[in-house]
């Protein structure tokens, strides 16, 4: 298994810690953004971004169920955006252990960071990624 | 700047060409164009030709335009190989504009092309995926899924929010279908009824297969002058363009409250040519999942926040309508090969505007159009490029 973006995600070895996004953060002016990028598209000014650990933990902002998969991925698949509290809305896929049918996912619902292989294909199987998943439910649980 | 004429527009219909190149769909769209406008190749001093997934699928990575142009018997000129995604041919028409309209050539031509049926769909939608920045596409995001409930646009959230039933959601394919249905160009050329659009089947939610355009091969074509020597080559209705004006898209961070890039860049637009929503007569405009074009009503100034469905119900985007939209059939009916689609609207309207577009010709002759065009999608919760040119005659 590798870690498909080492620079977007962290998978901490030490026990009790938990895995986390690699954002960048403004010193200027604040704004958080994911991926890092070098420049910072708010201010605009350069080498002014600093990295920050962001994502354990975030608000459902929309979701979706796809009935198609491109090449090295599985369908029916839920597709979400979620917005993290340090700031960025990023796009994520779903852990697993949740079925993929309407009524299991609310938008506004408090989502936590899980690390899993992309996919559950040849392609896939053996890069690790972020997903998320509701925050304190038991797998399966509807929302 | 000098005023631009538009004096030909060619096309290949859009459709499943699998046995021809990149150069055999694009030779019939060029001499459409060249014998339209009435100028030989030799005349013509400047090429843009747009195309996005050629290199990825057909394996010609570099100078396709000229591949594509020597075919066509055109070579020697300076030739500029354009990608911009789903805007290319309109970032192409733009190049030509600015050729012309700086008196650095007096005779430009503006191709698109695209071959995306290369007998493998999962390849081409692979090829497609590549149109989003990677760190979206390599997570398995589709543009589908960037319609239903990507920030920019999240007509899932707009159905809630607006109250929009299933059906109003199907309007604008049921509509664009019926004008498809009257054009020969167009790849779909069934008129459909909202109860198939809504009972096909689901692709992401809440879009159904027949509320997105298809895979699709095809081109087009135009040859732009001076407007001061546009009479010495066509006597047909003389066709300027009053603004043609391209955006890319910006980072917005959540509670970004700017507009967004399609009002902005058809704001621009208006105001470039000095008009506004209201005396556009018919508009083409980038219905890639069809029911984005009840959001884009809005945010190209034509209704009020949720009043899409409306505009259909009352007959005003309608063929028979006061402001008719996409009455070649849109992206979803008419077809959308990508790198083709930008001046396959232009093509539209050209016909439109000179009363030739037969069956689905528009009754009050149109004097001002516009084509709306984008393409892409970035990270920064925006589509990567936007396009909106306006016509007048």
């Amino acid at each position: 298994m590798k870690i498909l973006n080492p620079d977007n995600l962290r998978v901490p070895t030490e026990p009790g810690a938990t895995p986390c996004l690699l954002g960048n953060r403004c010193r200027d002016c604040g704004s958080v953004v994911f991926p890092k990028m070098p420049v910072c598209p708010s201010c605009h000014k350069n080498g002014n971004m600093e990295e920050i650990e962001i994502g354990r933990t975030g608000k459902l902002y929309s979701h979706t169920i796809s009935y198609f998969a491109p090449k090295g991925f599985t369908a029916p698949a839920f597709q979400i955006f979620v917005d993290l509290p340090e700031g960025p809305r990023i796009f994520s896929l779903v852990g697993a252990g949740f079925p993929v049918e309407r009524g299991v996912l609310e938008d506004g619902m408090e989502m936590r960071l899980v690390v899993e292989p992309l996919a559950d294909t040849a392609e896939h199987k053996e890069e690790l990624t972020y997903k998320y998943v509701p925050a304190g439910k038991a797998n399966g649980a509807r929302a | 700047m000098r005023e631009v004429a538009i004096i030909g527009v060619g096309a290949h219909p859009s459709g499943r060409f699998l046995d021809k190149p990149l150069k055999a769909l694009a030779y019939p769209a060029i001499w459409g164009a060249l014998d339209d406008a009435g100028v030989k190749a030799t005349d013509i001093n400047v090429a843009y030709v747009g195309n996005s997934l050629g290199g990825l699928l057909t394996g010609q990575e570099g100078v396709r335009g000229q591949v594509v142009l020597q075919h066509s018997g055109i070579t020697g000129i300076p030739i500029i190989n354009v990608e911009n995604a789903c805007a290319s041919a309109m970032t192409a028409l733009r190049g030509a504009w600015l050729e012309v309209a700086s008196g650095a050539a007096d005779i430009a031509l503006a191709v698109g092309v695209e071959k995306m049926n290369v007998g493998d769909n999962a390849r081409t939608i692979g090829a497609l995926s590549g149109v989003s920045e990677l760190d979206l596409s390599e997570l398995g995001m589709q543009f589908t899924t960037s319609y239903a409930i990507h920030p920019k646009i999240n007509l899932k959230a707009r159905m809630q929010e607006y109250g929009w039933t299933a059906a109003d959601f199907a309007k604008p394919a049921v509509k664009n279908s019926y004008n498809g249905s009257l054009n020969p160009l167009a790849q779909h050329r069934k008129p459909l009824t909202i109860e198939e659009v809504v009972q096909s089947r689901v692709i992401v939610d809440p879009l159904t297969l027949l509320m997105c355009s298809s895979i699709s091969d095809g081109a087009a074509a135009a040859v732009l002058c001076s407007a001061d020597i546009a009479k010495r080559f066509s006597s047909k209705t003389k066709i300027t363009i009053a603004s043609c004006v391209l955006q890319s898209g910006v980072y917005r961070l959540p509670g970004d409250e700017r507009p967004d890039s399609a009002t902005t860049s058809s704001q621009a637009a208006y105001e470039k040519a000095g008009v506004g929503p209201k005396d556009i007569d018919a508009i083409e405009l980038h219905d890639a999942m069809a029911p984005s074009e009840l959001m884009l009503y809005e945010r190209l100034g034509l209704c009020g926040p949720g009043e899409g469905p409306k505009l259909i119900d009352e007959h005003v985007t309608t063929l028979d309508g006061r402001q008719p939209v996409n009455p070649s059939g849109g992206l979803c009916s008419r077809g959308h090969p990508v790198g083709a689609t930008g001046l396959l609207q232009i093509y539209e309207l050209v016909w439109q505007m000179r009363g030739e577009a037969g069956a689905r010709q528009i009754e009050k002759r149109p004097k001002v159009t516009m084509a709306q065009n984008q393409g892409g999608l970035l990270l920064g919760q925006d589509s990567a490029v936007y396009g909106c040119t306006i016509l007048k005659s």
